[in-house]
């Protein structure tokens, strides 16, 4: 036998001490309680969950269980959970840090999370796992309590830095890991210096990340896993994005990470209902949309800001409020204006005056008071957001305002405001991320974001495990503009709202089409014209077809096969 | 442990420890500490210290225990104890240490004539095997001082028996043959030979994890020339997670005198 007993016996002499004394003796009940509680303590099995019997406040579903058991049982408690967004990669977590208390392997935790969920995850280890969790507020948490709750932020600043490194943890959880892809960062370097057993990596879109990306993720986890740096970018281009084409990469990465999708889970999800609400828009608003469009044409202007120009025309179909903002700060950053940029930007800065209500806002109110239930507005501008705030209130609507700015304090405080007290919740995008939603149903995307694949993350905050009603999803969009040709082409084209992002994906990778935030990027961020923009999504929307009849008729030729 | 159960452990624990049950309730338990047990477990050592020199009048601390949330009064006032709580696990340590050795003799009916007790010595360990994993064994060994026979799940056994701290009238005990001391380390042996006889491949499989992850961190780092504090402490660290131990901790144990046919 090659195993070292370590055999305690420090308590010999005492008991010794005691038999030659006579006592003192300890008492029978007492005595029997401490066997009860041992008993209770001892660990029957290396395998198995213990973890949900010890929670009765939790009923974890069935995908949920079976990530908990794999990552202790097959990946050594080292994984990435990177489910698909609202499938409960929290509660996975929570289960397996529970698990390793249970068996007393865990008992010091680090958990990094994005300072809007610091409080909600402190609270739901405490309420549902029993886990007296603690909020970073005060340096000395670090080594006064077990388990700490922090945003990453603030943990690699010093003073934290330095108490961080010297605490030896059991286990370190990282919420929204993607965000350490890039390992020359403080954030990575501070995360890589970090003493752990044990580590959870949790992303909702590890997948889509180039080569590089996972590299650094998985090193960060388990390094060596995907071989040296050297070794590892000899094989596989740096920028490749061909994680999905290498099978023995795939199959390597899929040793560290779990990916559980929506369909996979045997959930009855509540469903989504999507309409787009066509908008007429006023004269004016009309007005100023096309004084902005035919600045394309006018020389110089186009050469060096055809990306102002469809900036421009998107924050037309918002509000003049955001236009006006933008054009403020053109004239501002401009140094030694020309007289005739100066003159052009007066002439927009009047019609942007000469617009007296805001049609979408209009509408909003409209759909508001016809819901008569709580409603998230997301725009992509702070000035439609200011605005929209300043209209409902006029109409006697109550809304809080939500952005990726605010400190953890105010954003908790404007969840439970939103909740408990107002009717409305607007946020701006940086709200989309890291915050739950789903006593909310109803979603109304005032403004299109850049990246489409954002719609999935703002859906994503109702619609996910504990949302109990069907989600509904307004798109506004104003009549002929660039904003309603997207959509068309969003909706129309590749189903992006009824579809979730992961099955376009799988369609795509299997022809070795890239992915599809990759593509919209490029189609929406890129594209200088509306007409590049449409051809290029027509090409998108034919490769999904194209690979879609593809994938059927596989499974054709296997079913007759059999 | 579920939170009944942990209610349950609760009442008895204090009660075991003579403090006064105020409020006892589905949902919280409101006990008065003694002297003795506010000492125990309130961690306060110079309030009772300025006390013991003014000689003031003590006040042990009243303590509130909130073992379900839901069924407890709203703003109650109290800890709110489940399974992984400090407090439940200090109360366990304080369970343990307040009765580690215990003396006691069979409480028999046999009044006629003079009966022997023989002595037993009773030892109850819990078995760990360790690595990234784990699982414990709990055993309870008793042996008998004049014999040598030994036992095993000795304590169920005891909870059969009528035990009392006080020797029985018309009762003798008989002097062990085999000193406690020595009584202690056959329990010992006894345990690793138990343990040498178990299967032990979980020890190899940990170490076999370790080596693999050993290897990648090896090569990851093989282009980097000069000494790696990040090496060093990802090499640490795969040892704290993968080396395989085996660990014999106490409980708790103690002399039982018992008839000749209780076990």
């Amino acid at each position: 036998m090659s195993v070292e007993i370590e055999f305690d016996s420090s308590w010999q002499d005492d008991f010794l001490h005691r038999i030659e004394n006579d006592g003192p003796w300890g008492n029978w009940e007492l005595f029997k309680l401490a066997i009860g509680v041992e008993k209770h303590l001892v660990i029957p099995e290396f395998e198995g969950l213990l973890a949900p019997k010890h929670l009765p406040n939790l009923t974890p579903f069935p995908h949920q269980l079976e990530t908990a058991k794999q990552v202790i049982e097959n990946m050594n408690g080292k994984a990435i959970l990177a489910d698909e967004v609202g499938l409960g990669k929290t509660i996975e977590a929570g289960l397996i840090l529970k698990e390793y208390m249970i068996r007393g392997l865990v008992k010091k935790v680090l958990i990094l999370v994005p300072a809007s969920l610091v409080t909600q995850w402190a609270i739901e280890l405490n309420n549902k796992f029993f886990i007296p969790a603690i909020t970073q507020r005060k340096s000395y948490v670090w080594d006064q309590y077990d388990v700490v709750v922090s945003s990453i932020d603030t943990a690699k600043r010093n003073p934290h830095r330095e108490i961080i490194y010297q605490q030896d943890y059991d286990l370190i959880i990282i919420d929204e890991a993607h965000k350490l892809k890039n390992n020359k960062t403080k954030n990575y370097e501070f995360v890589q210096n970090l003493k752990k057993k044990f580590c959870l990596l949790l992303t909702a879109t590890p997948i889509q990340n180039r080569v590089e990306e996972i590299f650094n993720l998985v090193s960060l986890l388990k390094p060596g896993h995907l071989g040296s740096e050297t070794v590892f970018f000899e094989k596989y281009k740096r920028d490749s994005r061909s994680l999905n084409d290498d099978e023995h990469l795939k199959e390597l990465v899929n040793k560290v990470m779990i990916r559980n999708r929506r369909a996979d889970t045997g959930i009855e999800w509540t469903k989504r209902h999507v309409e787009t609400i066509p908008i007429e828009c006023t004269a004016p608003e009309k007005e100023l949309y096309e004084a902005i469009t035919t600045l394309k044409s006018d020389g110089d202007w186009v050469q060096r800001s055809a990306f102002s120009v469809m900036t421009l025309q998107r924050e037309a179909c918002s509000s003049r409020e955001a236009v006006f903002y933008t054009l403020k700060n053109m004239l501002q950053r401009k140094e030694n204006p020309t007289p005739a940029f100066e003159e052009q930007i007066q002439f927009l800065i009047k019609k942007v005056e000469a617009v007296q209500q805001n049609s979408k806002a209009e509408k909003a109110l409209e759909l508001i008071q016809k819901v008569n239930d709580k409603v998230i507005i997301f725009t992509e501008y702070r000035a439609t957001q200011m605005y929209l705030q300043w209209f409902l209130k006029q109409h006697g609507i109550s809304s809080v305002p939500f952005r990726g700015g605010f400190k953890r304090g105010k954003k908790d405080w404007m969840r439970e405001l939103f909740q408990k007290h107002a009717q409305v919740l607007i946020a701006t995008e940086a709200g989309g991320e890291g915050i739950n939603l789903q006593f909310c149903n109803h979603i109304i995307n005032f403004d299109l974001p850049w990246n489409p694949m954002r719609l999935e993350q703002r859906i994503g905050r109702i619609h996910r495990l504990g949302q109990e009603k069907d989600v509904m999803i307004y798109n506004f969009a104003i009549k002929n503009t660039v904003e309603e040709h997207i959509l068309k082409l969003l909706y129309e084209k590749i189903e992006l709202f009824e579809r979730v992002i992961g099955d376009l994906d799988d369609i795509l990778t299997k022809l070795e089409f890239g992915n599809i935030e990759d593509h919209l990027i490029d189609i929406f961020g890129q594209s200088c014209s509306e007409g590049e923009m449409r051809i290029k999504m027509e090409n998108l929307s034919s490769m999904i077809e194209f690979a879609q009849t593809m994938k059927e008729g596989d499974s054709h030729a296997a079913a007759g096969n059999s | 442990m579920q939170q009944q159960e942990i209610h349950s452990f609760l009442t008895k624990y204090f009660q075991a420890n003579e403090c006064e049950i105020i409020e006892n309730t589905d949902g919280y338990l409101t006990v008065q500490l003694t002297i003795e047990l506010d000492k125990e477990l309130m961690n306060r050592p110079f309030y009772w210290h300025y006390l013991e020199k003014t000689g003031g009048i003590p006040n042990p601390m009243q303590l509130t225990f909130i073992t379900n949330k839901e069924k407890a009064p709203e703003n109650m006032k109290g800890e709110i104890i489940h399974f992984g709580s400090p407090r439940l696990h200090q109360i366990f340590e304080s369970a343990k240490s307040l009765a580690s050795y215990i003396r006691l003799y069979e409480n028999h009916r046999h009044q006629s004539s003079q009966t022997p007790l023989l002595p037993w010595l009773c030892m109850n360990v819990k078995i760990s095997y360790q690595c990234d994993r784990k699982r414990d064994i709990f055993k309870s060994i008793g042996l008998q001082l004049i014999n040598g026979q030994m036992v095993e799940d000795f304590h169920d056994r005891l909870l059969q028996i009528q035990l009392t701290p006080k020797i029985p009238d018309y009762s003798f005990t008989l002097s062990p043959l085999v000193r406690p001391k020595s009584g202690m380390s056959r329990i010992e042996s006894y345990l690793k030979s138990v343990i040498e006889d178990d299967d032990h491949a979980w020890a190899d499989d940990a170490r076999q994890r370790w080596d693999q992850d050993l290897q990648l961190l090896n090569h990851f780092y093989e282009d980097i020339e000069e000494e790696n504090e990040s090496y060093e402490t990802e090499k640490t660290a795969l040892k704290e997670q993968y080396e395989p131990k085996i660990n014999i901790s106490f409980i708790n144990g103690g002399l039982f005198y018992l008839t000749e046919k209780a076990i």
